[in-house]
């Protein structure tokens, strides 16, 4: 309610400013042709001395121009003012998201810690629930960590340990620890197409990134997941797709959703957690391999389809990419795999 | 207690939810649990509680939409909110949609378990009340107790059992000062330090049930730094 009434009150404000400055104008000009057109019938009886010449014509220019000036600046102030206060309401939704992230897994082991204080709890429960409260220990972990490692990537304090090797084993061995460290259930994935040639990754990140997509698809797919990953080589570049059968995306959502802080808000979503964060991390983790990445559906309940493409890496060409990362400061570039 | 009381417990949080259950079935009672909106409002309506315990960021339905589709089928169910939203709007919100108690996460054990024991007695004391005077009538108003019906100039309504407690309480007080710190003790056998707000929103409640203009009441008294007074006809 406080929200829409604030942008109320700048868009009321706005208009007044807008209407205020064409009154102003309309009367620079009509104050300008009156007193010109009385100044050319009555000026040379009263005062012969005064002629006119260009300077007038100067003033009423330079006020007009004076007057667009101001315009435009107050346009330029309203337009930065509405950019702030999205990112302010966004800031907003990030902190109450985060607080939720936070505190869910930081209660569930207090509760546990208060029950197994206070309560006979058999062996085979207490078991479990050192289990439990070692997945929450972990939630908070990687939360804390995006947040710590995004804003490091954001001020460029990240360091990047770039590996010339083969696309294709590459690959299949991160994603393969994707599926053991989130422990997704057997035939979750498939994986097909060819990659054959190298190209320069770091394998941490990469595997964030394969972690978020995959995690993505667990949260937003209504009942058992399914994912398809398609390698693709072309002259250039290598392409995976990461196609999933969830709840999929408006096409108005597809190129919101790598915005920092940005959630979709569906009705129709089976999870409400997140903090806006994961897709950004991923979209600024592939830039810094200079590549990029897409989001395609067709539209809900229809999947989504992330695309990744990442450069080839030539060694005839492969000057420009190393100079490239090499010109990044904190990155090292390991070409070891290369005479293996 | 002869039958097992039973809670509906919503929760999407896998692991807080497995600890809930846990200690709430070691304290005898029987508990449903819901992972998200749609789920809870199907398990429901098809089954008969004593207590809910509601989170509020849920997936499909929010707990304040469960809460007054809830209140408005069944105005005696006791819902008690736990969330991990701390602002005092939520707070106000849960409350004004029908929650009875809110509790924000994290939360100690004792603390949930006493105030969920605390509701279910306040339902039974309820109960009880009703073998007293079933119909209390004051200006255009009239409460029965043992339905809570409520008419108040011709338009009908009805009251949470809090709702209730808290009027009879009044009227059992009536013309005498009753502080914010008694009526938590008394009627939320709560302690006072814990949270004093939830008492203003209640008697915000009541008065615009009851109240020709709420803004200025005649019923509802507030004494300044005392606390409130119930002036009947």
């Amino acid at each position: 309610m406080k929200r829409s009434n604030t942008l109320f009150a700048h868009i009321t404000i706005f208009v007044i400013t807008q209407l205020l400055w064409l009154c102003l104008l309309g009367l620079w000009i009509y104050w300008y042709v009156s007193n010109y057109i009385i100044f050319e019938k009555v000026g040379d009886q009263l005062s012969p001395q005064i002629l006119y010449d260009g300077t007038n014509v100067f003033a009423f220019v330079g006020g007009i121009v004076l007057l667009v000036v101001i315009s435009f600046s107050l346009s330029f102030i309203f337009r930065q003012l509405n950019v702030q206060l999205k990112m302010t309401r966004m800031y907003d939704n990030f902190i109450a998201t985060i607080t939720h992230e936070l505190k869910s897994p930081l209660s569930s082991i207090q509760l546990y810690l208060e029950t197994l204080s206070t309560r006979n709890v058999q062996q085979e429960k207490r078991e479990e629930f050192y289990k439990l409260m070692m997945k929450d220990a972990n939630r908070l972990k990687k939360l804390m960590d995006s947040i710590l490692e995004i804003a490091a990537l954001e001020q460029k304090r990240l360091d990047h340990n770039y590996t010339v090797c083969d696309s294709d084993k590459t690959l299949r061995q991160i994603i393969r620890a994707s599926e053991d460290q989130l422990n997704l259930p057997p035939q979750s994935y498939t994986i097909s197409g060819v990659l054959n040639s190298l190209t320069l990754i770091d394998k941490t990140a990469m595997g964030i990134v394969i972690d978020n997509l995959f995690d993505n698809a667990i949260k937003y797919t209504n009942g058992p997941f399914k994912i398809n990953i398609t390698f693709k080589q072309l002259e250039k570049k290598i392409i995976i797709e990461f196609s999933d059968n969830g709840i999929g995306l408006p096409l108005n959502e597809q190129k919101k959703i790598f915005n920092k802080f940005y959630r979709v808000a569906d009705k129709n979503s089976p999870t409400v957690k997140g903090t806006g964060l994961g897709l950004y991390w991923v979209r600024e983790i592939i830039k810094s391999h200079k590549g990029k990445i897409y989001v395609t559906s067709e539209g809900t309940n229809k999947g989504s389809t992330f695309k990744i493409e990442l450069p080839v890496y030539k060694t005839s060409s492969g000057n420009f990419l190393t100079k490239f990362f090499k010109k990044k400061k904190r990155s090292t570039i390991d070409m070891s795999e290369l005479y293996e | 207690m002869n039958e097992r009381q039973k809670i509906l417990l919503v929760e999407d949080e896998d692991t807080l939810a497995i600890g809930l259950e846990f200690n709430l079935t070691e304290e005898g009672y029987e508990v449903i649990r819901a992972k998200d909106g749609r789920e809870a409002l199907h398990i429901f309506g098809n089954n008969l509680f004593d207590l809910i315990i509601l989170d509020i960021m849920l997936p499909y339905y929010d707990g304040f939409e469960i809460a007054a589709i809830v209140r408005n089928k069944f105005p005696q169910m006791p819902i008690l909110m736990l969330t991990a939203r701390t602002a005092a709007v939520d707070r106000i919100k849960g409350l004004e949609v029908g929650a009875d108690d809110y509790l924000t996460k994290p939360f100690h054990l004792q603390e949930l378990l006493l105030r969920v024991k605390g509701m279910l007695k306040r339902k039974n004391w309820y109960k009880e009340l009703n073998d007293e005077q079933k119909i209390y009538t004051f200006g255009n108003n009239e409460i029965n107790f043992e339905t809570l019906e409520c008419s108040h100039k011709g338009d009908n309504f009805r009251l949470t059992p809090h709702e209730a407690i808290l009027m009879k309480y009044f009227i059992n007080n009536k013309n005498k000062i009753v502080s914010r710190k008694e009526l938590l003790e008394k009627v939320w056998h709560l302690n006072p330090e814990v949270e004093t707000r939830t008492v203003d929103i209640f008697i915000a409640r009541l008065r615009k049930y009851f109240e020709d203009d709420p803004s200025s009441p005649k019923f509802i008294i507030s004494i300044r730094s005392m606390g409130y007074k119930f002036v009947g006809d």
